[in-house]
């Protein structure tokens, strides 16, 4: 409804020194028009990751359309809530970055309802009933060259390193997670987070600003994710990257089906795609890593050890984990 | 004549050079101002009057040349010192009244930076206004004033910093006469009560000569003549300056001779002996100034009148004669009728120096129009 | 009969901008009023009794005060400096002053602690760390830097139009020292202009997001929109939606609180219609010691605020990783080639359109607001418009979505709204600081002259606001082109403009990607910065520089 919004504009334009103003009015479409198929994916994963899979899908399904929509997590959400109160979510399919903001959704009875068949090849840590995990960060111990390696979490709160940088779980859905993980096990728990900082942790950002940090110079080590920190070592940064015991924290990127898209059945084909091996072929070779066994995905050290946390119990605790820490690390 | 030495100047010029961008708007100009003297610049736009103003208050640094105020060197080109500490006062040409200020706290900003109290400024700015006749419109800003009360309020302001000098620039080129009067009046009696003298820039011949003791005149920077209203006005230097300095009628004749302020002109094959001079009597002709007093209608000369105006007290006449166009004045309304051959005497000359000056020969009428920058300030 | 139709399209006017502000502001904003009513009032006292949120609000406006009460003072400072007194290369200072503008903010906060934190340029080369970088006084000093051009920007454009050189030459032949003058004279004629520098200072620190996320979150220094974004960042559910809409709500609660008085009842006391007609070259008092101070505080002033970041970027940009020594032998433009492709080519080119199109647009409606606030009908109008300013994008977005996403979601259209929401109080108040340059007479004149009221408008007040209408529109193009949350957040398919470069270059944690994307962006702003700087040197100069100048006193040639 741009009229109304316009309506002087006859007068005023006579005014404007910039007739081609107006140009670009005409150029916003709007749904609808192209032919055959399409579905609208609503995801928070980059680009390098999400481009091919788009690619690989339409050219197995001829004629069809994926629609994206991409962005971080937070603005992500606030679509969505947008969408909600404006004539429902446009959305036929979301990929998310993290199983909390997923079980929100299906919370909310956004998402959900339907697992796709190949659902059942991936590892059960990495699913639920309404949605399925096509892709994992591992949260790994990052170095400088020279500091020595830490062979397990525990050893990054111990004397070793002047400074560690730990990213912000109100801002990383990945810090948050490896948060609930520590806070769930018996040998680290919060008290994991207090040492770190008695000993000169920092917080900082994302993971990537963990990583970046680190290969400045600025500390010693840090907990970042595994993609961040092996991108920076092959192009040339002075790190090296441990997975550490108990095991690197692994996060998952979770797929779900819109409830009011129960219908499609384009979409579901997306998504059976993506779970598939074909699809899990590219999100490997985009260079993510992905969760059906069996797929090659970037480097993993043999033996690497992996831990999942708890995420219903994390969703449950969220807020006083939230806010615990928080007496920890400032603010 | 008070006695012409520097001490008794209040501004003293000295060889000043006033150059934007290597252009010279004021060009090697000496002049000063006695105690007591109103000096008025008149030449057109562009001549260098307001530079020359810049100058001396103090707003522009002179290239080269000196200004001296009150015996005390202000301005060389290593030095100039700011405006606030020269004991100058500026009516600007629009004003420049603060829009933010009342009359009376306009008036009152001179007088409290003089070290008055708040209490003590605004009753003398008071009285100021209320000499100006202004004293009613203490509270208003300059938008709700009319253009000539906004003049006042500047004059005020000008009259409250008591300078010993005042500079004017082209102040009263929107009044009407009858305020012009008022504050002329007011400025007469302030100047020979405190012994400042006034610079008065204008274009106006008129203005300059009925209101200054001497008279500058400028073109392109330079300074062409210096004297008494009445020396420029009946001895201008050159066609230019008779031009500038009010109606004049420039003829042509020999002037074959000269003894005793008084040389014989060959008018119509007749020699006509009239008040005038000649530096070298001889046979050509040479360019003749004719002030529109110095003809008469009547007499043995003839030419046919070209054109006549009623201007009030007296009509002019414009009478083309075998030497040349002469605009003759004469009280009353026009005698005779456009085209009518009319007798004509010639009692006074002036030769002029032949130079191309800009604007060239100044015709009787167009003189007038040409003097006169706009329409609204009629002649007394 | 002439003056009923004048009055008659006087309230049209009123009517017309009076539907656009109420379509553009006042509905999307009650939009989110009532979100928060029906789903969250049972909540309220919960998120509004939240621990924390008491320190944030206090921080946010801690914040914009101190940042106000530098930024405008350091603004005016420069803006009389570079005005008033010949400082060696006067023009090359002016231009160089708003060099920090045209850098995006979210490059800004992120080049300075590449400057000036732990490892960063200054550490690495003269082993200089500044600690706090981040937290508070790295927060407050960025921001500062930031804003310190905008305050100069206006307070120069109200120089240039408003205080005319006679009328502070008059003060100082009325006897009056500079410092005198400058008290009684110059910033008198300089409150409206510095009043609304304040206010847009003050309203623009209370949005700021990306330097408080990128140096004040990491030491737990926490504002408003940083927990507005965590809300909404952490949690799908509605709750934390509604949380974040409440606070976007109290942002915009504070603001009015602020600047409602202060359009209200201080701006039309600041305003004095003029009566003289702008002459005399601009004062400037000789070169000396002063002139070479001001230009050393200058050059420190840029060398640290602006070169030191932007040349740590530049190095962060042509290094092929976080930590290699950024020597000649390693230098590389893969970080560039990365960047540069017909994609992203595709999306700039749209947010460029956009941002012309947005600033053409705002400068309209900017003048439109400030000529009706003269009017008691139009006032709320200035206050309303900075309303939508407070909002963080985030939650503007979100409540234009909501108001028109069915009808438009995901169209350049909703974007573009997006923008003239935001950017309206933007574009309106260095329109409002110049308009009253325009005498009433001249207007008149024309109309006298058989001008009908807009070519009126057209011939006769474009030529003297024009300065002031260029740095608005040059504001609002440069701010339109560097936003990233609202398109980010509204953007459809095929209307994606640059908030996705940004996006893609940092989601993949290359360094390198982002700052080579950032000194891109720097130098493409500078394209259509350079020649309208130039324009707005021009118009600024002199109106008559022959004829009307000759007869000044100030001005002769």
């Amino acid at each position: 409804m741009p009229g109304p919004g316009f309506s002087c504009h006859g007068r005023w334009r006579l005014l404007t020194l910039l007739p081609l103003t107006l140009l670009p009015l005409g150029c916003g479409a709007g749904s609808g028009g192209g032919e055959g198929e399409e579905i609208t994916l609503y995801t928070c994963v980059s680009d390098e990751t999400i481009q091919p899979i788009i690619s690989g899908f339409e050219s197995d399904n001829d004629g069809s359309e994926v629609k994206l929509f991409r962005a971080p997590t937070g603005d992500l959400n606030a679509r969505v809530a947008g969408d909600v109160r404006s004539g429902g979510l446009k959305a036929d399919v979301i990929w998310g970055c993290d199983p909390l903001t997923m079980q929100g959704y299906v919370d909310q009875d956004l998402v959900g309802g339907w697992s796709p068949e190949g659902a059942a090849d991936i590892p059960e840590q990495f699913r639920t009933d309404d949605y399925v995990g096509v892709a994992v960060l591992y949260m790994v111990a990052v170095y400088q060259d020279g500091a020595p390696a830490p062979s397990s979490w525990s050893d990054l709160a111990g004397t070793d390193y002047d400074s560690v940088a730990v990213s912000d779980p109100n801002v990383a859905a990945s810090a948050l997670g490896a948060l609930g993980y520590f806070s769930q096990e018996p040998d680290y728990g919060l008290d994991f987070y207090s040492t770190l900082e008695e000993q000169g942790a920092q917080q900082v950002g994302t993971p990537d600003e963990v990583t970046a940090g680190v290969a400045q110079g600025a500390y010693d080590a840090g907990i970042t994710i595994a993609n961040s920190a092996y991108l920076a070592k092959d192009s040339g940064s002075p790190i090296d990257i441990v997975w550490p015991e108990p095991g690197a924290i692994a996060i998952y990127g979770p797929i779900a089906l819109a409830t009011d898209s129960a219908d499609s059945t384009l979409a579901k084909d997306f998504i059976s795609y993506v779970v598939s091996e074909a699809g899990q072929q590219v999100v490997a070779e985009a260079g993510s890593y992905p969760t059906l066994p069996g797929v090659e995905g970037p480097e993993i050290p043999a033996d690497a050890p992996v831990v999942y946390p708890d995420w219903p119990k994390i969703d449950a605790t969220k807020d006083s984990l939230l806010s615990d820490y928080q007496q920890i690390f400032g603010g | 004549m008070p006695a012409d030495e520097p001490a008794q100047h209040v501004l003293d010029v000295r060889d000043l050079t006033v150059a934007y961008g290597g252009v010279a708007a004021v060009d090697h100009v000496c002049l000063h101002v006695r105690r007591g003297e109103v000096l008025a610049l008149l030449g057109p736009s562009g001549s260098g009057k307001s530079t020359l103003l810049s100058a001396v208050a103090g707003f522009r640094p002179p290239t080269t040349g000196e200004v001296w105020l009150q015996g005390r060197r202000v301005a060389d080109p290593g030095r100039a010192e700011p405006p606030e500490r020269r004991d100058v006062a500026v009516v600007f040409q629009s004003y420049a009244l603060w829009p933010h200020l009342s009359a009376l706290d306009t008036v009152a900003y001179p007088i409290r930076r003089r070290g008055a109290r708040r209490r003590p400024a605004r009753e003398e700015a008071l009285e100021v206004l209320d000499r100006l006749r202004i004293a009613h419109l203490a509270d208003r800003r300059p938008a709700e004033l009319s253009g000539g009360e906004q003049q006042r309020v500047g004059l005020a302001r000008a009259l409250a910093r008591q300078a010993s000098l005042y500079l004017f620039d082209e102040p009263t080129a929107h009044l009407d006469t009858h305020v012009r009067g008022v504050f002329l009046d007011e400025l007469v009696v302030r100047r020979e009560a405190s012994g400042a003298g006034g610079l008065y820039a204008t274009h106006d011949a008129e203005e300059a000569l009925g209101l200054a003791d001497r008279v500058a005149l400028l073109n392109a920077g330079r300074l062409v003549q210096l004297g008494t209203p009445e020396q420029v006005y009946a001895e201008p230097v050159d066609i230019w300056a008779a031009g500038l300095t009010g109606p004049a009628s420039v003829v042509r004749a020999a002037v074959v001779a000269a003894h005793g302020g008084r040389c014989s002109v060959v008018v119509q094959g007749h020699r006509v002996t009239v008040e005038g001079t000649a530096a070298t009597p001889g046979r050509d002709t040479v360019p003749l100034l004719v002030r529109p007093g110095w003809a008469r209608l009547g007499g043995e000369l003839t030419g046919r009148l070209r054109a006549a105006r009623f201007r009030g007290p007296h009509s002019d006449h414009l009478v083309e004669t075998s030497m040349g166009e002469v605009l003759i004045r004469e009280p009353g309304p026009p005698r005779h009728a456009v085209g009518d051959d009319v007798p004509w005497t010639l009692s006074r000359i002036w030769p002029l120096q032949e130079t191309a000056a800009p604007g060239g020969v100044a015709g009787p009428f167009l003189s007038r129009a040409q003097s006169r920058g706009r329409s609204d300030s009629r002649p007394r | 009969m002439q003056a009923r139709s004048t009055d008659l399209g006087r309230r049209a006017a009123v009517l017309a901008v009076g539907t656009v502000i109420f379509l553009l502001v006042v509905l999307p904003v009650f939009r989110l009023g009532y979100v928060v009513w029906t789903e969250g009032s049972t909540q309220l006292d919960e998120v509004l009794g939240r621990p924390g949120l008491g320190e944030a609000v206090l921080n946010t406006v801690l914040l914009a005060v101190a940042v106000t009460v530098t930024a405008v003072p350091l603004g005016t400072l420069v803006a009389l400096g570079l005005r008033r007194a010949d400082v060696p290369g006067r023009g090359w200072w002016r231009f160089a002053m708003l060099l920090p503008v045209l850098v995006p903010q979210f490059v800004l906060g992120y080049s300075w602690t590449q400057a000036y934190g732990r490892a960063g340029f200054t550490d690495t080369i003269l082993g200089l760390v500044w600690p706090s970088v981040l937290g508070p006084w790295g927060v407050w000093a960025v921001l500062v830097v930031n804003t310190v051009p905008l305050t100069y920007l206006f307070v120069a454009v109200g120089l240039a139009t408003r205080a005319e050189p006679n009328l502070e030459r008059a003060a100082r032949a009325s006897g009056g020292d500079p410092a005198s003058v400058l008290r009684h004279v110059t910033l008198p004629l300089l409150r409206p202009s510095i009043a609304a520098a304040s206010v847009l200072s003050f309203v623009l620190t209370m949005e700021s997001f990306a330097i408080p996320q990128v140096m004040g979150t990491p030491a737990g220094f926490t504002t408003v929109t940083t927990t507005i974004y965590r809300d909404l960042s952490l949690g799908s559910d509605p709750l934390s939606f509604v949380e974040a809409l409440t606070l976007a709500l109290l942002l915009v609660a504070l603001t009015v609180l602020v600047v409602i008085p202060a359009d209200l009842w201080l701006g039309p006391r600041l305003r004095v219609t003029r009566v003289a007609n702008p002459e005399g070259a601009p004062i400037v008092t000789p070169r000396g010691a002063a002139g070479r101070w001001i230009a050393a505080g200058l050059g420190g002033y840029l060398l640290l605020g602006g070169v030191l970041p932007l040349v740590a970027l530049v190095t962060a940009a042509i290094t092929p990783a976080v930590g290699v020594s950024p020597s000649p032998g390693n230098w590389t433009l893969d970080n560039f080639r990365f960047v540069v492709n017909a994609r992203n080519a595709e999306a700039l080119g749209r947010s460029a359109l956009l941002a012309f199109a947005a600033a053409g647009l705002l400068t309209v409606l900017g003048g439109a607001v400030a000529v009706l606030e003269r009017r008691r009908a139009g006032r709320v109008m200035a206050s309303l418009v900075t309303v939508t300013l407070v909002l963080p994008g985030s939650t503007l977005a979100v409540a234009l979505l909501i108001t028109y996403g069915r009808w438009i979601g995901g169209t350049l259209t909703l974007i573009l709204l997006a923008y003239l929401a935001k950017l309206w109080a933007f574009a309106h108040r260095p329109i409002s600081g110049a308009l009253d340059r325009l005498a009433a007479g001249e207007m008149q004149a024309a109309r006298a002259s058989g001008a009908k009221a807009l070519t009126a408008v057209r011939t006769v007040a474009l030529r003297p606001l024009a300065p002031a209408l260029l740095g608005a529109w040059l504001i609002c193009f440069v701010t339109a082109l560097h936003e990233v949350t609202m398109s980010s957040l509204l953007y459809g398919p095929d209307s994606d403009t640059l908030a996705v470069v940004v996006l893609n270059s940092k989601e993949l944690g290359r360094i390198g990607a982002t700052a080579a994307l950032s000194v891109l962006l720097t130098l493409v702003m500078l394209l259509p910065a350079l020649p309208l700087w130039v324009l707005i040197r021009r118009l600024q100069s002199p109106r008559h520089p022959r004829a009307g100048g000759a007869r000044s006193l100030a001005h002769a040639r």
